[in-house]
């Protein structure tokens, strides 16, 4: 079985008590406690402002209603920059430089793309997408 | 008074993987200064499948300022320290009463960071998959309006 895991640790001092977590999990297929995610994409890309673009496409029947997993991150230095990410044309949430998002991903119709736009300037990107096969183009 | 995120990802699906360890500080918009405002660390047990606004942006005690940096952290820890790894609970964004957008779905141990646009409305909203009882543990960073 192929294993892909994924941990976070998140600290706050905003509170009186700190916020501290650590977690990690192991990224499984749908529904299955055996048998793990075991296909990936990942790339880096420079995205000009001005366009909306399909970073994932959701046209993809293998990979509807999965336990896919995304991560984003918006390795730009400038702080001004950020990118906004859309699902299907509802605004997720900004990204700004720095950065970083870990999500699983529905892709629950042909339509449920993430989009991605820059804003302020070019923003360097990089991502990563664990699933469980995506329907290849005939050459 | 900062806030941090370390997401570490490893896989062997692909040999040529090295991993993925990437550290943000949860800052304002368009700037180095550190973000303000939580709702604080809640949990919130759901047993019936009908969606729900885990958060709902309108009711914020401290009114959030609408498209900035905010971030939402959620994980599903399960009922009762069991884990189900077949049962999951749908993340959307968007109004119960209206439309949603599904984001994905958090299966048992799993977990989720990501931003959020904090516009009333467009709430996050959790719909389990069975109606056998599930615990979300959740927390936002945002700024003050």
């Amino acid at each position: 079985m192929a294993t892909t895991t994924a941990a976070v640790t998140l600290t706050s001092d905003l509170l009186s008590d700190n916020i501290s977590v650590t977690t990690d999990t192991t990224c499984m297929k749908g529904g299955t406690t055996a048998d793990g995610l075991d296909q990936m994409d990942m790339g880096y890309i420079e995205i000009a402002t001005g366009t909306n673009f399909d970073l994932l496409d959701a046209d993809n029947a293998l990979n509807k209603d999965k336990a896919n997993k995304v991560y984003i991150s918006n390795d730009s230095t400038d702080e001004t920059y950020y990118v906004i990410i859309t699902i299907d044309a509802t605004v997720v949430g900004r990204l700004y430089a720095g950065d970083w998002m870990f999500i699983p991903w529905g892709a629950e119709d042909a339509t449920a793309d993430i989009e991605i736009q820059a804003y302020t300037g070019t923003n360097k990107i990089s991502y990563a997408y664990f699933h469980e096969g995506r329907t290849l183009t005939s050459a | 008074m900062a806030t941090t995120a370390t997401v570490t990802l490893t896989s062997d699906i692909s040999s040529g993987f090295g991993g993925i360890t990437k550290t943000m500080t949860l800052t304002k918009a368009g700037t180095s200064n550190d973000i303000t405002e939580t709702t604080g660390f809640s949990r919130r047990k759901l047993a019936a499948t009908a969606a729900v606004d885990l958060i709902t942006m309108a009711n914020e005690l401290v009114e959030p300022n609408d498209n900035t940096a905010a971030k939402v952290y959620i994980k599903n820890i399960g009922n009762n320290g069991t884990i189900d790894k077949s049962q999951y609970v749908t993340i959307s964004i968007g109004d119960t009463g209206g439309t949603t957008q599904e984001i994905g779905r958090l299966y048992g141990g799993d977990w989720l960071m990501m931003p959020v646009t904090v516009v009333d409305d467009m709430d996050v909203v959790a719909a389990p998959s069975t109606n056998d009882a599930v615990v979300l543990e959740y927390t936002m960073f945002f700024e003050e309006a």
